[in-house]
């Protein structure tokens, strides 16, 4: 259960990060930025 | 040519980047564990997962301490740790290991019993990292404070709602975190369950003749300066409230609830042979009702807010403007273990206690907590 959630996190990073990237507005950049951080921080288990 | 969001996204990207660098640092320096110093009355220093070797190699495998005495006798476990965010227990187990020894009998001690639960602490409470105190030779010694549960890093994700093993009671899904609501565990469950199994198996391994949980509680909680004890550990326990009353401690006696579940003062009672009791101080850092929630509050016990609602007669607790110091919880919970032993050879006289070296109530108050433990080196 818990690599399922693991993996859920990645593919969800994954698209934050693909927004920021195609995301022509920079407010709407660094929101993507902020819905990444905490993803970013469960997938490599650090908080 | 890179294009004008690109550069924006690349700079949003790099600041995003180094706070959550700076984030995980913080987060990461959570996980190392400080020293406790061996004390003269340690005989040896085993893992939980001698009990029981599924715990090898996780983050709930622990260290227990252990005392023996020159002569055979009684047994007693302390549990410190079960709720890294009560931090009196932990600290009474600290300065029982660098402090205590045995004349009869053989204590064991484990300080961090939700080691996992020491590597984090709990969000949006406001928490302090940590707590410090000044020895007798000047140097300081600092304690992670940690969270209630198991840390969700080791332990993921929660159900919607938690049903206990053993009894099938349900309860809210985050408590499948809380190593006090797994118990007796199970040896193929959560690593909580898991970390429950191994205390159960070492009390079974070891014959421990009596089990104390350490715990604290806020002021507005009705269970607090209290003993909660399984029937069969009351007469005990009955002993020790006359006992703290010749100094001058007020402690409450209450029964273990027969369904409320997964308690050490029940499930550990039922699991097994020994006498199972949970003792609560009163900790205003972790209440609903504080201020400033910082290092102060921790060590002090002082709440201008605690104040206010033992006026309006809200608490279960005496609280006045010099709060519930830790060296006073503390001293309540070290006071409790020296009678409990002494309780135990009165009602067990085949299985005789004996303790000394642990630091007295009226010597803590005096001196602080710093003033028992050991310079870390």
């Amino acid at each position: 259960m818990k690599l399922a959630y693991l993996t859920i996190s990645a593919a969800i990073l994954a698209l934050a990060v693909w927004n920021l990237w195609t995301e022509k507005d920079w407010r709407k950049q660094a929101a993507a930025a902020m819905v990444a951080m905490p993803l970013l921080l469960r997938v490599f288990l650090v908080k | 040519m890179m294009k004008k969001h690109h550069i924006s996204a690349l700079a949003v990207s790099v600041i995003a980047l180094a706070m959550a660098v700076t984030a995980s640092r913080t987060f990461l320096e959570h996980r190392i564990v400080e020293p406790i110093v061996k004390g003269p009355g340690v005989s040896e220093i085993r893992r939980l997962s001698a009990w029981f070797p599924g715990l090898a190699g996780t983050p709930g495998d622990t260290d227990v301490y252990i005392f023996r005495g020159d002569a055979p006798g009684g047994s007693m476990l302390i549990i410190g740790g079960t709720h890294p965010n009560e931090p009196s227990s932990f600290m009474s187990a600290v300065l029982l290991v660098e402090n205590a020894t045995v004349e009869v009998g053989t204590l064991y001690v484990i300080p961090r019993a939700n080691a996992s639960g020491f590597t984090h602490n709990d969000p949006q409470e406001g928490a302090p990292v940590s707590y410090s105190f000044t020895l007798e030779d000047g140097s300081r010694r600092t304690f992670r404070y940690g969270s209630r549960a198991t840390n969700p890093v080791h332990q993921w994700p929660d159900p919607d709602v938690y049903i206990h093993a053993a009894s099938g009671q349900a309860l809210s899904g985050n408590e499948t975190r809380n190593l006090n609501r797994g118990y007796p565990g199970r040896p193929d469950g959560t690593l909580t369950e898991l970390v429950c199994y191994g205390i159960t198996q070492l009390i079974r391994t070891q014959k421990i003749d009596l089990s104390i949980d350490l715990h604290e509680a806020s002021p507005e909680y009705p269970v607090i300066n209290a003993i909660v004890a399984h029937e069969r550990a009351m007469p005990v326990a009955s002993y020790v409230v006359l006992g703290l009353e010749m100094y001058d401690i007020n402690i409450g006696l209450e029964p273990s609830p027969k369904n409320l579940r997964g308690l050490t003062h029940r499930e550990l009672g039922d699991a097994t042979d020994t006498l199972a009791v949970l003792m609560e101080t009163a900790n205003p850092s972790q209440g609903r009702l504080r201020g400033r929630t910082d290092e102060a509050l921790v060590l002090t016990g002082k709440d201008p807010y605690y104040v206010k609602a033992q006026a309006l007669g809200r608490l279960y607790v005496p609280f006045d403007e010099n709060g519930h110091p830790m060296e006073e919880r503390v001293g309540r919970h070290l006071a409790g273990i020296s009678e409990f032993a002494f309780a135990l050879s009165m009602e067990y006289p085949d299985k005789p206690l004996e303790l000394s070296g642990i630091p007295g109530y009226d010597e803590l108050l005096a001196k602080g907590v710093g003033a028992y433990l050991r310079p870390a080196r």
